[in-house]
């Protein structure tokens, strides 16, 4: 390669790279009063909710997540209780309310009387047995969630407390919906009150005979919840539907007719219909985000094998819980990353001279590509883990650059030309790389495939980085290499290369 | 034969000691999952105020806490500050926003602390509280928490593992042999098992979830390292000098050339999660990364010990039936002649 050729070259590679560790690692403020921000990539990615750490354009999120209570009926905080009874003047109602409640065993709850708890303040069965069931159908719903960090926990006895990670669109949403329970029903007509059922499930049917399932699902930008119903399910909403925007409908003619879907007392989704609704699939769209679809679709598909006797709950005690590793937990991982780095570089400079810019060159676009991906692709966040499989990968880069880099000094050491040496080292060495690279790369992302958060995102940063690993070991620092020794008279100097001393005896 | 690959018996004892060991801990306590906290005990100290809490405050109402703990003999092991936050102010928003007058100081404590200290203690600090002129409602509150399991998410990260690793073997074994693949088949799941039955056995605290991080770290660990053995066995089978050796030569052979990386690499691998591990100083993250040392120790003990004893005598098998198979087909070649 002729010398202005590399040097053009290297300069255009030199300012890609540059350019790129730019836009991924540098923020800053500017314009009037530093009015305006620019966010790098890293500040843009989306992160763990457990690493702790101020960031973001506004320096407005520092990890952690949210946490409410649920309450069921007939159970209230003693905070709650002490509220109301301090706001009840009359003595008769004083003593009404006292006589409503009981404490709970801890002090911590106060019970209806009735409801959850009799005379005495022994809990009943029947409350107990619906709490049980009624924890299990909130753990499946924060489970189905495939959400990093969520958790469900019982708080004293008989309340629920659930936690969701900062990293969603709406936690709000999550957790209001996630607190409704009872059954799905579907009502039809002009308003809320008017409309009459659709499904007319009998007493020895359930719902389930009626609807198989909700999704959620995404399509070009747009996200919706997908009801499947069964052949009688189908038939029953196009029986429903029939006269929906014909001018037999004597409604229809002046007002608009709604589909609503309940879960328990509560309508969900308000749907306006304008034509029968026939077929074995109902999709709903609407200002969804993948996230609300999602729990949303989550919610309804659980009230399918919900009851009418489903334990009713009201979310309250809202929180929001600091980073679970600590709130520098962040700049931490930033910190052991740089210490790395340099460790690294300093191992390359001392055993290869300046063939270490190579090594830099390929490592730096190595880890400004991974940066964009992990901040570009949606389910990719920066955790612990992620961190754990790109230093998997770094270390497979750095020891692949090793392996090259030693095979052509063995080659260099017996007298070959450099670009005889470089190309026996490559040619030595490539089969190995590609092999270990597409063992990694294959076991990563066949993992990201079955797994679920947060193996997942760490399984497929492995994959995806092995490939970069791939890529960059035999066809970057090859090329940087080329271009870089092409700028040298003693290319066997720049890279420390030393041919081997023969003893004349 | 070189003497770690005649001790084979030796490495299948010490793993099946450990592996059954952990399978019986496993089986009675499941993974000492302590750092996600499945049952403790709180103490919320709640104050509702409508202008700002003053420092002075917060910290005189933190040393009532302190006191009151020490009073009564208990610990706690986390200390976190939360803001009360507020539902959405009209029905277009998803997102929670502080209230600004709710704030809780939340004592976390291990389950085993009794119910009745923790109550001793916080009716200490409610009068500690009632003597200071804040003009903030205080409350304090005792709560138990017990964590309801998700297990699906456990199950199919355990599945994702061990299917990624066959499949990855899959693609050595066309490339190197299926004795090869069978070898790193056994190596990695020993590795994974191995690591999960170190956790099981020491009770080590770790996140529900890191046991299958840690299985899925010891696995490509040991796939890579085991890939530079395949790697060098391959190389020597292709040289006239080496291809003729028996399999316990040939393996003992390719580990004399290969060690020196494998501890290269492993030893390297150890470094960086130390380094790491140092880095984050404390807490959860630091734990996490101390913890992955040993699917990569245990990557590097299969694969300078386990793997290759075992696979010579895999190779030996292997070898038989090429040999078995090269002397049927010639002899039916001979008879066609004939």
């Amino acid at each position: 390669m002729g010398k202005i050729k590399s040097a053009l070259l290297l300069v255009l590679y030199t300012l890609l790279i540059a350019f790129l560790c730019f836009i991924c690692t540098v923020s800053f403020n500017y314009g009037e009063n530093d009015l305006h921000t620019f966010s790098s990539i890293l500040d843009l990615t989306a992160k763990d909710a457990d690493l702790g750490g101020t960031y973001g354009a506004n320096d407005t999120y520092s990890g952690g997540g949210y946490s409410a209570v649920y309450y069921p009926e007939g159970v209230i905080s003693v905070s709650e209780y002490e509220d109301d009874l301090a706001g009840i003047s009359d003595e008769k109602d004083r003593t009404d309310y006292q006589n409503k409640y009981r404490a709970s065993e801890n002090g911590a709850l106060y019970l209806e009387v009735g409801t959850a708890c009799d005379e005495n303040g022994a809990v009943l069965a029947s409350f107990t047995e619906a709490f049980a069931s009624a924890v299990e159908t909130m753990t499946a719903r924060y489970e189905a969630l495939h959400a990093d960090g969520a958790r469900v926990s019982v708080r004293d006895d008989y309340t629920i407390e659930v936690f969701l990670p900062e990293m969603l669109d709406g936690e709000y949403y999550t957790i209001s919906h996630f607190a409704y329970t009872g059954e799905l029903s579907l009502t039809y007509g002009t308003s809320e009150d008017a409309a009459t059922d659709v499904l007319k499930v009998e007493s020895k049917e359930s719902v389930s005979d009626y609807v198989t399932g909700v999704s959620s699902r995404s399509s070009g930008g747009t996200h919706y919840i997908e009801l499947h119903f069964t052949q009688k399910g189908a038939d029953a909403l196009a029986e429903a539907t029939e006269k929906a925007g014909s001018s037999s409908d004597s409604s229809s003619s002046s007002t608009t007719n709604y589909l609503y879907i309940y879960v328990g007392d509560t309508a969900i989704i308000s749907l306006q219909v304008s034509e029968a609704l026939t077929g074995n699939a109902l999709y709903i769209s609407g200002s969804y985000t993948a996230e609300t679809a999602a729990a949303t679709a989550i919610l309804l598909d659980s009230a399918v094998d919900g009851t009418a006797d489903d334990l009713t709950f009201t979310a309250g005690d809202a929180y929001q819980i600091p980073a679970a590793y600590g709130a520098n937990a962040l700049i931490w991982l930033y910190i052991s990353f740089g210490v790395l780095s340099v460790a690294m570089m300093l191992f390359f400079f001392i055993r290869y001279g300046l063939l270490g810019f190579v090594h830099l060159y390929t490592y730096l676009l190595f880890t400004a590509c991974t940066i964009l991906c992990v901040w570009a692709i949606p389910f990719l966040y920066l955790s612990v883990e992620v961190y754990v499989a790109f230093l998997f990968t770094a270390l497979m880069l750095s020891a692949g650059n090793a392996v090259t880099f030693e095979a052509a000094r063995k080659e260099f050491a017996l007298g070959k030309t450099f670009a005889s040496s470089v190309k026996t080292g490559y040619k030595k060495t490539f089969w190995k790389l590609f092999d270990a690279h597409i063992v990694v790369a294959l076991f990563g992302f066949i993992a990201y495939f079955i797994a679920f958060p947060s193996l997942q995102a760490a399984m497929f940063v492995l994959g995806l980085t092995a490939v970069f690993s791939g890529l960059g070991v035999l066809l970057f620092n090859r090329f940087a290499w080329a271009i870089m020794t092409a700028l040298t008279k003693k290319p066997g100097k720049f890279c420390n290369f030393k041919r081997e001393e023969v003893d004349d005896e | 034969m070189n003497k770690r690959s005649k001790l084979l018996c030796v490495w299948i004892a010490v793993s099946a000691v450990i592996l059954i060991a952990g399978i019986v801990l496993f089986a009675l306590f499941g993974f000492n999952n302590a750092l996600d906290k499945p049952a403790s005990k709180t103490v919320d100290v709640t104050y509702n105020v409508v202008v700002e809490l003053s420092d002075e405050y917060k910290n005189t109402l933190s040393d009532a806490g302190e006191n009151a703990f020490s009073q009564n003999g208990v610990a706690y092991v986390e200390k976190l500050e939360l803001t009360g936050q507020a539902d959405p102010s009209n029905s277009s928003q998803s997102d929670f926003y502080e209230n600004g007058n709710v704030f809780t100081v939340r004592y976390v404590f291990d389950s085993s602390v009794s119910t009745e200290s923790l109550q001793t203690a916080a009716q200490s600090i409610r009068d500690a509280a009632s003597g200071f002129a804040s003009g903030a409602d205080v409350d304090v509150m005792v709560h138990t928490l017990e964590l309801q399991d998700m297990n699906a998410s456990l199950w199919r990260a355990a599945v994702a593992v061990a299917v990624g690793a066959v499949v990855a073997l899959i693609y050595v074994a066309v490339r190197f042999g299926i004795g090869s693949a069978l070898t790193g088949l056994a190596a990695a799941f020993h590795d994974g098992l191995l690591t999960l039955a170190f956790f099981a056995v020491t009770r080590i605290p770790v996140y529900a979830f890191a046991p299958y991080l840690y299985a899925a770290v010891a696995m490509a660990a040991s796939l890579v390292l085991w890939l530079v053995r395949c790697m060098k066995l391959r190389d020597n089978a292709k040289d006239p000098a080496f291809s003729a050796l028996a399999a316990g030569e040939a393996v003992a052979e390719a580990c004399k050339a290969t060690d020196k990386t494998v501890l290269i690499l492993s030893g390297t691998a150890l470094v960086i999660l130390a380094v790491c591990a140092a880095c984050m100083f404390s807490g959860g993250a630091a734990m996490l990364l101390a913890c992955a040392l040993v699917p990569v120790a245990a990557a590097m003990y299969s694969s300078m010990l386990f793997a290759p004893a075992l696979h010579v005598h895999v190779k030996g098998a292997f070898d038989k039936l090429k040999a078995k198979r090269a002397r049927y087909s010639g002899k039916k070649r001979a008879a066609r002649e004939e």
